[in-house]
């Protein structure tokens, strides 16, 4: 077993430089919550550990084009205490909120949650369906990548030798629209997601529907995009036959696993419920903005 | 098993500062800074229960903000402010925890004291929900998590620590003895003292059932100069242990046959970094997996191989208990209520790993480890080792957390057997999923039962037949086999009763004691039965159960006749007002809320205090020095139940000085007697009544001196002692009393073995000497559509006797009850699968109801001031109570624990479609 370098660049292109001159294995490590864990279990062992966190522009929340740019390096704690960001993407703060515990929220970052590439990660869902982007810098410059399409399955992502996730960009929410992200756990907090669901939707000034997403994590090997329960939405009032229908369509896309947290036909069945319920809240959210 | 993190090679200096200290650290940027703290700074205070993020222990303050240190590199922190809970000031939160018993184990305090900071620095008024949030991350498996909410709420109360007044102790809350330390960062747990300069083990673990052969160790002694001994089966004199000296079918290492995942079978004894590059790809064992044997249905077949060689049908184990005629009584039943039921294997995860080391003095061994029962250690390490049991010596540390899981021999043996042959003191510390692997279980369950009742719901018969997995090796499972067919039929009069118990071996880690030995899993058949009882006949659930509630002057189903210890009636009136007011306010409830359903529950139990019919005495000394020290000799290791606290106050009362007078020497083998195991609800029972008895005898020779009469009075005042009897007031002059051996000038002794008598074939006789009772009733609310319950009250009511220290008795049912729900709701051990505590889930602060708490006390007469045991009692009835009320709101009877929302859900599901 070698040895492991430990570099802390303190800009994005000298992080790219290290990570695309490396010889083995390379890390970026972020909030380390889950880097640090597999390497305890022996599942990974990186020859290089690119820490980020040291790169000022990583960590912070800033506007962007009347929505938010996210430093891939932020952690739930501050993304949380940023009330504006809150007040347009509840959805989207809940979930990162839900990342661990108090003990690890201080460290635990957003990009972490998107690029460890779990199914179960509680920030995606959010993120896509809030229409999250993310700027992706590699040895051949800098490129946009819609959020959902930095998982390919568990634990895989799209990112190239070199290449690491900068930021995750949200757009300015539309009026009349509303965000919410629901998971659910067998106990009150800190477990991996049996089901995550994100629904953002917008209404018209008379209270139907224009537009809407429906995402759901643990599901299947990565985040789902559901355009059935979006399309069960978009028309209507967003009452109880719509709801029923955006229930009946997300638990049909589920392709998830049985495993020891839930079995193939429970996770269908409350996919189909926090969804649901996802969707009253976002409604809510809608009507009151 | 899993490696440790690849030591990092380029060491730089790493400034920063720790409790406002600045230091430099030479180490690896990577090296995380749980174990810089631990290794390079001796900051023990701060623990690592899992090094994975899952349990919070080893939460520091960074720049202001709390994190686990095991998961910051150090690279991270330079520059970096740091405070471990050796920098926090003894002030009003450590005063908060003190005072309401928030420590048990201690093993988490520390963790939750940063925390707790943390939070008041930002928020001086938290709220409850605002604890439980800023708190939440951390574990804790002793307190169900209420004394710490409790105190974190009361920081700056008023100081209820005060010293009782002598004679005032018994029934006093008096403050933990051992509790300031925990809060300091001082308590040396197993992994906390470990000389420098030691070796350390490393073990190789079987990956599966398999038979195994050992190649060459020449590359890989080679590659790894620092690895200076690898233990195999051979290696051990007697490679042999169990529990009962006629069972010892536990190898140490396993020899050529290893019968569980996890099972070890070579131990690499090394410098600890060295051990740290060995990676277990190349130790040269090769595996050929076995035909395991999983489950019970499996090692109950007819044609299942055979876990262990001499052991056919793969049973352990039977025991039974047959009174009346059951069989005929059946016919006279106007109910009969029927069932099978299912329980998993649960882990004890206690927060604190297996840690120890030991050295070697001579010809004699000495161990530091963190346990249950020194005694049992030394004689067990003696014969595994070919030694004299005096050869021995077992120094408990304080101990993170046992609950059963610590009186099995783990780490002991193999550090003791390296520590003789190298002569350097060699030290181990299982991290977290080792231990789970490694370490025993509470037994997997089937219990297939039956009660009859009369018209008026007086029972009239009961059956009981309960199986268990026992795992690949003895363990405790003859003591559950022995057990559960005693308590099998519930506390109730019972005349006609057949009850069997059967552990069997199968290729899992060994199912052992785990607090309740089988007790709890059976209590959840026969509380389901008595609910069907309740509704076939229409009569309230309580209501049946106080019907039928065994009563002093009443006959158990061993022929035992009960003295007047025997409360599950008043425990059961203490509930009532709630009883009825829980349900009127769950109708509401379900009429106001469509989501989820409100239900109430309720569990009764019975317990025998003790081990089942064999002696199990306690012997205490007491002491008195020149200077006016008392010093009870204690051999119970207080595991963090307080068992110290307690004894402590008994010997106050019983000499009439105030309880900070009483000094102590615990555990240690070589300087106390045989307390017996801290085990069976027993230590305060009859180690209290030993320390009791010690108190009387030391008083006694006092009197003795001055002739003074049985009614006189003590003052102990330094090196002067003053004896009032009546008008008369005799000085003795401690200095001018002639020092025994040991440096005291009086001395004490006490020795308490419970009466009982052993059972015959039919399982009659008289058990144990006396028995705990209690009655708890729950209150759950379900989400019908995802099948998630949340218990949001449970008010327990118990008979312990006599409270001696009511806190302390109040944080044994608050915990109980954390591990009841944990049994009903969530725990479920896997092998290869739930072997850390993020996959493996135990109850967190939000996942606790509310609780309240009534002491019943009915004095036992042979226990110390009245009192009982209470530390078992306390999970029992919850995990029924909580299943009740599951089958309240929903209209599920639950089968199998535990209840994960899955299986719930399948069983609405099932019950909606069965309804139409």
């Amino acid at each position: 077993m070698n040895a492991i370098q430990y570099e802390a660049p303190g800009s994005v292109e000298d992080a790219v430089a290290l990570l695309a001159q490396a010889n083995g294995e390379a890390r970026v490590l972020a909030g380390g919550t889950d880097l640090l864990v597999q390497m305890r279990a022996g599942l990974v062992r990186p020859g290089l550990i690119v820490d980020v966190k040291k790169i000022f522009d990583m960590t912070l929340i800033a506007p962007d084009d009347g929505g938010f740019r996210i430093g891939a390096a932020t952690c739930g704690e501050r993304i949380g205490a940023n009330n504006s960001l809150r007040a347009a993407w509840p959805g989207v703060v809940e979930a990162a909120k839900l990342i661990g515990s108090t003990q690890i929220q201080s460290r635990a970052t957003i990009g972490g949650n998107l690029c460890n590439a779990s199914p179960a990660a509680d920030s995606v869902p959010a993120i896509i369906a809030a229409g999250g982007t993310c700027t992706v810098a590699g040895p051949d410059g800098r490129r946009d990548v819609a959020a959902g399409d930095i998982a390919t399955g568990p634990g895989q992502t799209s990112l190239g030798k070199g290449e690491m996730v900068v930021d995750i960009r949200l757009p300015a929410r539309p009026p009349r629209s509303g965000s919410a992200y629901l998971r659910f756990i067998p106990r009150t907090e800190m477990d991996i997601a049996v089901v995550g669901a994100g629904v953002c939707l917008s209404l018209d000034e008379g209270g139907v529907c224009t537009a809407a997403r429906v995402t759901l994590g643990a599901v299947a090997p990565k985040v789902l995009v559901v355009e059935a329960a979006a399309d069960a939405l978009i028309g209507t009032p967003v009452d109880e036959t719509a709801l029923q229908a955006l229930a009946a369509a997300a638990s049909a896309a589920c392709e998830p696993i049985d495993d020891i947290r839930g079995t193939v036909e429970f996770r269908t069945k409350v996919a189909g419920v926090l969804a649901r319920r996802a969707a009253g809240i976002a409604l809510e959210r809608a009507g009151s903005n | 098993m899993n490696d440790a993190t690849a030591p990092i090679a380029g060491a730089e200096a790493i400034a920063f500062t720790v409790n406002g200290r600045p230091i430099t650290v030479a180490a690896a940027p990577a090296k995380r800074l749980a174990a810089a703290l631990r290794d390079d700074l001796g900051l023990t205070g701060t623990k690592v229960g899992c090094d994975a993020g899952d349990c919070g222990a080893c939460t520091v303050l960074i720049d202001g903000a709390q994190f686990c240190s095991c998961l910051v590199p150090l690279g991270r922190i330079a520059g970096s402010e740091v405070t471990t809970v050796e920098g926090l000031e003894f002030g009003p939160l450590q005063a908060a925890f003190h005072r309401h018993g928030a420590a048990q184990c201690g093993i988490c305090a520390p963790g939750l004291l940063i925390a707790a900071t943390d939070l008041l620095r930002h928020t001086p008024a938290p709220t409850e929900q605002e604890v439980a949030d800023a708190l939440g991350g951390v574990l804790c498996r002793c307190t169900g998590y209420r004394k710490i909410v409790d105190a974190v709420l009361d920081v700056g109360g008023d100081d209820g620590g005060k010293v009782p007044s002598s004679g005032a102790a018994v029934g006093a809350r008096t403050v933990k003895v051992d509790g300031i330390a925990k809060l300091t960062g001082e308590a040396r747990f197993g992994a906390d003292a470990v000389p420098t300069g030691a070796l350390w083990l490393k073990a190789v673990r079987a990956p599966y059932p398999a038979r195994f052969t050992v190649g060459e160790l020449g590359p890989l002694r080679a590659a790894h100069p620092g690895l200076v001994r690898v233990l195999a089966a051979a290696d051990l004199p007697c490679n042999a242990f169990g529990i009962y000296p006629e069972l010892r079918d536990q190898p140490v290492l396993a020899d050529g046959l290893a019968r569980y995942r996890g099972e070890a079978v070579l131990a690499l004894v090394g410098d600890r970094d060295s051990l740290a590059l060995v990676d277990a790809g190349s130790v040269p064992v090769s595996y050929e997996p076995i035909q395991a044997v999983h489950g019970l249905d499996a090692a109950m077949a007819k044609d299942a191989p055979r876990v262990q060689a001499d052991k056919p049908g793969n049973l352990l184990v039977e025991g039974g208990v047959v009174s009346g005629d059951a069989d005929r009584a059946w016919a006279d039943c106007a109910a009969l209520a029927e069932g099978v039921f299912e329980t998993s294997a649960v882990e004890h995860a206690y927060i604190e790993p297996e840690a120890g080391w030991a050295r070697r003095t001579g010809d004699r061994i000495e161990i530091h480890v963190s346990t249950q029962t020194p005694y049992m250690d030394r004689d067990e390490t003696a014969h595994v080792l070919g030694l004299a049991p005096d050869q021995v010596r077992i120094v408990p540390t304080t101990c993170g957390g046992g609950f059963g899981g610590k009186l099995d021999l783990l780490v002991q043996p193999l550090i003791a057997r390296a520590a003789w042959l190298e002569g350097r003191p060699v030290a181990w510390v299982l991290d977290r999923p080792e231990s789970m692997a490694a370490s025993t279980k509470r037994h997997a369950a089937r219990i297939t039962a039956r009660i009859g009742a009369d018209d008026e719901g007086r029972l009239r018969a009961a059956s009981v037949d309960a199986v268990f997995d026992t795992g690949a090796y003895a363990s405790w499972g003859p003591t559950v086999a022995g057990r559960v067919p005693i308590h099998g039929c519930g506390p109730y009069r019972l005349a006609n009763v057949r009850a069997r118990g059967r552990a069997y071996f199968t290729n899992t880690a060994p199912a052992g004691a785990f607090r309740g030995f089988g007790v709890p899993q059976t209590a959840i058949a026969h509380e389901a039965l008595i609910d069907d009882l309740a509704a076939s006949l229409n009569i309230d659930r309580l209501e049946i159960r106080s019907r039928n509630a065994l009563r002093p002057g009443d006959r158990t189903a061993t022929g035992q006749v009960l003295g007047d210890s025997v409360g599950l009636a008043a425990c059961l009136e203490a509930l009532l007002p709630d009883w009825h007011a829980a349900l009127a306010e769950a109708e509401a409830f379900n009429a106001a809320d469509p989501r989820s359903r409100r239900g109430v529950g309720i569990g009764c139990m019975w317990y025998g205090i003790g081990n089942t019919a064999p002696s199990n005495p306690s012997t205490m000394r007491l002491a008195l020095s020149r200077d006016g020290t008392l010093t009870l000799y204690n051999g119970a290791v207080d595991i963090g139940q307080g068992s110290s606290t307690v004894l402590a106050q008994v010997v106050a009362d019983t000499l009439g000085v105030p309880v900070d007078r009483v000094r102590m020497v615990v555990g240690d083998t070589d300087r106390t007697d045989d307390a017996g195991k801290t085990s069976a609800s027993r230590q305060t029972f009859i180690s209290g009544r030993a320390a009791q008895l010690a108190g009387e005898d030391l008083t006694q020779r006092i009197l003795r001196l001055v002739n003074a009469g049985a009614d006189a009075s003590l003052d102990l005042d330094g090196p002067s002692l003053t004896v009032t009897d009546g008008g008369a007031r005799h000085r003795i002059d401690l200095t001018a009393l002639p020092e025994d051996a040991d440096g005291a000038v009086l001395a004490g002794a006490g020795r308490f073995d419970p009466p009982t008598t052993p059972l015959d074939a039919d399982g009659q006789g008289t058990p144990y000497a006396t028995y705990a009772f209690a009655a708890q009733m729950a209150v759950v609310d379900v989400d019908l559509a995802l099948g998630m319950t949340r218990p949001v009250y449970i008010h327990a009511a118990h008979d312990v006797g006599r409270a001696i220290n009511p806190t302390l008795t109040e944080g044994q049912i608050h915990g109980g009850i954390a591990q009841g729900l944990g049994l009903a709701l969530m725990e479920e051990y896997l092998p290869g699968r739930t072997e850390n505590l993020h996959d493996y889930l135990i109850p967190t602060f939000c996942d606790m109801p509310g609780i309240t708490v009534t002491l019943i006390e009915q004095a036992e007469p042979l226990g110390p001031f009245g009192a009982k045991g209470v530390g078992e009692p306390a999970l029992i009835p919850t995990a029924p109570a909580i299943l009740g009320a599951i089958r309240h709101a929903t209209g599920v009877r639950v089968t199998r624990v535990p209840a994960l929302p899955h299986r719930l859900r399948a069983a609405i599901r099932d019950m909606e479609r069965a309804n139409g």
